[in-house]
C-alpha cells in the first residue's frame, strides 16, 4: 500500500501548482524540498523576521501566495529534506532533521528546476568570483550586498536584475558585461509584450541602471580574473554573437565581488537516474527528459514540470506544474477525471503564452557554440577535481570519445558536485574536438545516488551491529 | 572499417576488460595480429567499476596462488603495461565482531594458507597497533602483509594506451551479434554488419555477457551476473591505513591517496546484462555503510559522494573458466574470476601463454566442466555464409 | 538603505545580529542569514584549498550544488550556504585531505 498517490520533488512554482492541481483532485500528495520553505530559486523567501513597512497590507508577492495556499492545502510537506535516492515505482529516500526517512508512490513529479551555467575564464575559481543566481540569493533572499563595488558580466535577465537590486540596496556597480548585443534583446521584444509586467520591470531596471552610471558593455565577456591588491581585477573582452572573444580593446575592470553567469541549465539527475529517454536542446538549456506538453516523460507515472523540464521561465512553469497535477490525476483515475480533462485545454494555453516569453529569455541564455572556444588550456574545468581544459583535451586526443569514459581518464566530473558545474562545459568541449559538436553522441555524465553528498551518519541513523541484515556469506 | 573486406586477424578478443586485454597484450608482443572487439568502452563493465581491491583475504582460497602473482604484476605496472593504476602495497584486516564471524575467520585463513597465503590471527590489541582507527568492539582480526588496492577506473586508460602500443585494433561501442565459421575463420560480425572481423583464433572474454557470447558457438554455459554496489566518499583526512574486510566477506574499505574512502562487499543492487546496472537498493546500501561505520567509526562524519554499480560473473561453481573451448578448434574462454579484478592480469597472461603453446604456468580451468546439453532450446540457426 | 559597515540592506524590522566565529575569527550575521552568507558579507571569502593546485576556493553558487563552501560545525562537514547561522557558532574550514591521486 503506497504512502502517497503523487510525491512531488521541488517547491518551486512548478512543484508546488503540480501539487496543489493533483491534492485538489483528491490524490494523496507529499511534496519536497531542501529549502526551509517554498519558492525555490525565483520565488525565494527573505530569511530573518521582517516585520511589515507599514501599516496597510504590502501587496501579495508570488511567492506569499505560492506559500499561503501550499500551507492552506492537504498536501504534506517535507521542507529541509534532501531527497538523496529515488528509485521504481517510486520510492523516494531523504534525509531530513529527524534523520533518515523514505516514502513511496504510485507516481512522480520532478520540479527540480535548473543550476546556474558559467562557463570557465581564467580566475574564476578566485574567491568573490559568484554566480548570477548566486548575487540573487544575497540581495533578495539574505538582504546582503554582493559587494561595495559589484561587476555583473555574462548573459541572460539576470544581469539586469542584479544590477539594478545591487544599485537599489545601495551598492555601486562598476559596469555590466553583457554577452548579448542590442540586436539579440531586440529579439524579445516581440515576446516581451506579452508580458507588460516584466517589460515594465525591466524598464524600471534599465532607469536605474542608466540613473546609477554604470556602463553597459554589450558583445563583451569576461576572459580572467585576477586578485588585485584593491580587489579583483577583470579582463574584459570585445566577443562576437557566437561567444568567442574577438580582437579589441580589452578592458580591465577593478571590483569587490564579481557576479557571473552565463544562463541556466535545467536540472535532470533523478529523470535520467530513472531512465526517462532525454533529448539535448540547446535552446532550452540542454538535455531535458523527452515529455509531452502535459510533462509526460517516457516512463509511466513520471512527470516533468517547470524550468526543469525546459527553461520557459517562473509564469510558465506554474502552468506546466498545473498541466503536470492533472496529467498525473487523470493517469492515475482520480474521481471526476472528465472535469480534470475539462481544465487541460485553459491551462494548456495559458501555459504556452506565459512560455512565450521565457523562451525568449532562454534564447539569451543558451550556451553559444563558440563561447568554450575562449576557455584556455590552463583553465581549471572541473573545480572540484582541479582538472584542466589541456587535461581533458588529451584525454579526447588519446581515444575517450563519451563523457563517461572522459570522466574515467581525467577525473572530470568525480567530485562531489557529482558533475553539476562541469557537466555542461565538459560535454561540450569533448564534443567539439571529437563529434563535430554533437552533444547527443557525447552523451552526460551517468546519475547517480546520492543526488547530493550525504554524511553516512544522515544514512545509516541508529542502528547496532546485529540490526545489519547479513546476507550469504561470499564463497570460501 | 570498410565494411566490405573484412580483415584478417590472427585471434580477434571478444570482450575488453582486465583479461580480454592482457590476453590481447601478450599476443600482440608475441607477434600475433590482434583485435579487440568491446561493446562499449575498455574495462567499463566491471574492471574499471570496481572496488580495486587486492587482498588474499576475499580471493576464493583455491585462486590464491593467481593472486599472489597477479598482485606482483599490478604492483609493477611499469614491467607490462607502461601505464600504472596507482597500485599500492597495504596490509589486509579481515575483522570478526562475533564469535561465528571468529570461526568463519579461523576456516578462511586456514584455508587461503593451504594455498600459500601467509595469514595470521591478531587478538584486539594487535588489530589496532594495525589499524588505530578500528572499532574496539573488534574481536578478532586476520592479518596479510602483502594486501593492497589499486584505483580501478585507471584501468581503462592504462590498457587504452598499452594496446596502441603493441599495434592491437581497438574497437569500442562494438557489439558482437553474431559468429559465423567462413573458410576456417571466425567471423565475428556487429549489428547491421558495421563490423567484419575474420580471425584464426577467438578469444571470449566478456565477462557477464559470455553466456550470450558462448551461445553464439552453440555453447550453453549459464553465467549468472551480480550487480555489486560501491560507495565512495569525498576527499578526507587518513582515517583507515590498510584494506579492511569482515569475516563474512561482506565489506570491503580502503582509503586512496587522495583520501577518498572506497566502500564494497557485494551487496547487490538492481540489474542484469541487458540493461546493465539499473538502479541502487537504498536498504542494501544503508546496510553496507553500516558495515563500514561499525567498522571505522569516523566515517559516520565522512560525506558519499558517489553510488555506482559495477557487474560481476560467477558460473555455477563460483570457479573460473579459462581454457579452450570444447568442440572448436582455436577458440578459448576466459573470464567468472571470483575477485576477477585481483587475479585479472595474471590469468589473461596464463591465457595468452596456453595459446602460444606454452604449458602455462599455473592449471586453468576447464570451461567443459560447466556446459549444459542444450536441448531443443529455440536459437537462431547459425548460418554458414559463402 | 544600505548599511555601509555591515553590508546589510537595512529594512525595518531587521532580525537580531549575532555573532559566531570562523577559524577563530569573529564575525556578525542576522538571524536567519547562511553561514556562506554571513561570512562574504564580513570579507571572508576563502574557505578551503583546492585538492591539486591547493588554491584559495570560497562560495560560489550559494545554492547548495557546487560544494565549494564545505565547511566544519560540530565536527560535521556541512555546507555554509545550507547552515543557518547560530548565536556563539564555531565554524572551522574541512581538515586537508591526502595529496592528489
Amino acid at each position: 500500500m503506497p504512502d502517497f498517490d503523487v510525491l512531488v520533488l521541488g517547491g518551486g512554482p512548478a512543484g508546488v501548482n503540480a501539487a496543489l492541481a493533483a491534492s485538489a483532485a483528491g490524490l494523496k500528495v507529499a511534496l519536497f524540498d531542501e529549502n526551509t520553505a517554498a519558492g525555490g530559486q525565483v520565488y525565494r523567501a527573505p530569511v530573518g523576521a521582517v516585520a511589515p513597512l507599514t501599516a496597510h497590507q504590502q501587496a501579495e508577492q508570488p511567492g506569499d501566495t505560492l506559500r499561503r495556499e501550499l500551507a492552506q492545502s492537504a498536501v504534506i510537506t517535507y521542507f529541509n529534506h534532501v531527497v538523496w535516492a529515488v528509485t521504481a515505482e517510486y520510492r523516494v529516500d531523504a534525509a531530513g532533521p529527524a534523520g533518515p526517512m523514505h516514502c513511496n508512490g504510485r507516481a512522480l513529479i520532478v520540479a527540480t528546476g535548473t543550476t546556474e551555467r558559467i562557463v570557465p575564464f581564467d580566475g574564476w575559481t578566485t574567491p568573490g568570483v559568484i554566480g548570477l543566481a548566486a548575487a540573487t540569493i544575497l540581495l533578495k533572499s539574505q538582504g546582503i550586498l554582493p559587494g561595495r563595488s559589484t561587476l555583473v558580466a555574462g548573459c541572460g535577465p539576470l544581469l539586469a536584475a542584479v544590477a539594478a537590486k545591487t544599485i537599489e540596496g545601495g551598492g555601486k556597480v562598476e559596469a555590466i558585461a553583457d554577452m548579448a548585443g542590442l540586436g539579440d534583446w531586440g529579439r524579445t521584444l516581440p515576446a516581451m509584450v506579452s508580458r507588460p509586467d516584466l517589460m515594465r520591470e525591466g524598464f524600471h531596471w534599465w532607469h536605474e541602471i542608466s540613473r546609477a552610471g554604470a556602463p553597459i558593455l554589450s558583445r563583451h565577456t569576461i576572459v580572467k580574473v585576477e586578485q588585485a591588491h584593491d580587489g579583483l581585477r577583470a579582463t574584459l573582452a570585445p566577443c562576437d554573437a557566437a561567444g568567442r572573444p574577438v580582437s579589441g580593446k580589452r578592458r580591465s575592470v577593478v571590483a569587490d565581488c564579481i557576479a557571473v553567469g552565463h544562463g541556466l541549465t535545467p536540472s535532470t539527475e533523478i529523470t535520467r537516474l530513472l531512465r526517462a529517454e532525454h533529448r539535448y536542446s540547446r535552446q532550452a538549456g540542454g538535455w531535458i527528459a523527452a515529455a509531452d506538453q502535459d510533462g509526460r516523460t517516457s516512463r509511466p507515472r513520471l512527470y516533468v514540470a517547470g524550468d526543469g523540464a525546459g527553461i520557459a521561465g517562473a509564469a510558465a512553469a506554474s502552468h506546466h506544474g498545473t498541466l503536470a497535477g492533472l496529467a498525473c490525476a487523470i493517469d492515475l483515475g482520480a474521481t471526476d477525471v472528465d472535469q480534470l480533462r475539462s481544465h487541460v485545454p485553459a491551462a494548456r494555453q495559458a501555459h504556452a503564452k506565459a512560455a512565450r516569453f521565457g523562451r525568449s529569455m532562454a534564447q539569451l541564455m543558451a550556451l553559444r557554440p563558440g563561447h568554450i572556444d575562449s576557455i584556455g588550456p590552463q583553465t581549471i574545468v572541473c573545480r572540484c577535481e582541479d582538472v584542466t581544459r589541456a587535461e581533458i583535451d588529451a584525454a579526447c586526443d588519446a581515444g575517450a570519445r563519451d563523457v563517461n569514459q572522459l570522466k574515467a581518464w581525467t577525473r572530470c566530473g568525480m567530485g562531489p558536485c557529482q558533475g553539476r558545474t562541469c557537466g555542461d562545459v565538459a560535454a561540450e568541449l569533448l564534443a567539439a574536438r571529437a563529434h563535430g559538436g554533437s552533444r547527443e553522441r557525447t552523451g552526460c555524465f551517468s546519475a547517480r545516488t546520492p543526488l547530493r553528498p550525504m554524511a553516512v551518519e544522515a544514512l545509516t541513523g541508529d542502528f547496532s551491529y546485529d540490526d545489519i541484515p547479513i546476507l550469504k556469506a561470499a564463497p570460501l | 572499417m570498410n565494411r566490405a573486406t573484412p580483415t584478417a586477424f590472427d585471434v580477434a578478443v571478444l570482450g575488453g576488460g582486465v583479461m580480454g586485454c592482457t590476453t590481447a597484450l601478450f599476443l600482440a608482443r608475441a607477434g600475433m595480429r590482434v583485435a579487440v572487439i568491446e561493446r562499449d568502452a575498455l574495462c567499463r563493465g566491471a574492471s574499471g567499476v570496481n572496488a580495486g581491491t587486492l587482498t588474499l583475504h576475499m580471493t576464493r582460497a583455491a585462486l590464491v596462488p593467481y593472486a599472489i602473482r597477479a598482485w606482483d604484476m599490478w604492483m609493477n605496472t611499469d614491467a607490462w603495461l607502461g601505464h600504472g593504476v596507482l597500485a599500492t602495497a597495504a596490509p589486509g584486516l579481515s575483522l570478526a565482531f562475533t564469535e561465528h564471524e571468529k570461526t568463519l575467520l579461523k576456516q578462511r585463513a586456514a584455508a587461503r594458507c593451504k594455498y600459500g597465503a601467509r595469514i595470521d590471527l591478531l587478538d584486539r590489541d594487535a588489530a589496532l597497533a594495525v589499524e588505530p582507527g578500528l572499532n574496539p568492539v573488534v574481536l578478532q582480526a586476520a592479518y596479510c602483509a602483502t594486501d593492497g588496492f589499486a584505483s580501478a577506473y585507471l584501468t581503462g586508460r592504462a590498457y587504452h594506451a598499452a594496446l596502441r602500443d603493441a599495434g592491437v585494433h581497438v574497437f569500442e561501442q562494438t557489439p558482437a551479434t553474431r559468429i559465423d565459421r567462413v573458410a576456417g575463420m571466425y567471423r565475428v560480425s556487429g549489428p547491421d554488419d558495421a563490423i567484419r572481423i575474420d580471425a584464426t583464433r577467438l578469444v571470449m572474454a566478456g565477462g557477464v555477457w559470455l553466456e550470450p557470447l558462448l551461445a553464439m558457438l552453440d555453447i550453453n554455459i549459464p553465467v549468472k551476473t551480480l550487480v555489486n554496489q560501491l560507495i565512495v566518499t569525498e576527499r578526507m583526512p587518513p582515517v583507515m591505513r590498510s584494506v579492511l574486510s569482515i569475516a563474512n566477506g561482506l565489506l570491503s574499505m580502503k582509503q586512496f591517496a587522495n583520501g577518498s574512502v572506497l566502500i564494497g562487499g557485494g551487496w547487490q543492487g538492481i540489474g542484469d546484462r541487458v540493461r546493465g546496472g539499473v538502479e541502487t537498493v537504498p536498504d542494501n546500501l544503508i546496510g553496507n555503510l553500516r558495515l563500514a561505520q561499525h567498522v571505522i567509526p569516523a566515517l559516520a562524519k565522512a560525506r558519499v559522494a558517489r553510488i555506482w554499480l559495477g557487474l560481476e560473473s560467477e558460473t555455477a561453481d563460483a570457479m573460473p573458466m579459462i581454457g579452450a573451448l570444447p568442440g572448436l578448434p582455436d577458440a578459448w574462454v576466459i573470464g567468472c574470476v571470483h575477485s576477477g579484478y585481483t587475479s585479472g592480469p595474471y590469468m589473461g597472461k596464463l591465457l595468452a601463454q596456453a595459446m602460444l603453446g606454452e604449458e602455462p604456468e599455473l592449471p586453468l580451468f576447464d570451461p567443459a566442466r560447466l556446459v549444459v546439453p542444450v536441448e531443443a532450446l529455440a536459437q537462431p540457426h547459425r548460418e554458414k555464409t559463402e | 538603505m544600505l548599511n555601509a559597515e555591515t553590508m546589510r540592506i537595512d529594512k525595518a524590522g531587521r532580525a537580531a545580529t549575532v555573532w559566531f566565529f570562523f577559524d577563530g575569527q569573529p564575525a556578525s550575521a542576522r538571524v536567519g542569514e547562511s553561514v556562506a552568507a554571513a561570512l562574504f558579507a564580513s570579507g571572508m571569502k576563502t574557505l578551503r584549498t583546492s585538492p591539486r593546485e591547493r588554491a584559495p576556493r570560497g562560495m560560489f553558487c550559494l545554492m547548495g550544488s557546487c560544494q565549494e563552501c564545505l565547511v566544519m560545525v560540530d565536527s560535521r562537514r556541512v555546507l555554509a550556504c545550507r547552515t543557518a547561522v547560530a548565536d556563539g557558532m564555531h565554524v572551522e574550514k574541512v581538515p586537508e585531505a591526502g595529496s592528489d591521486a
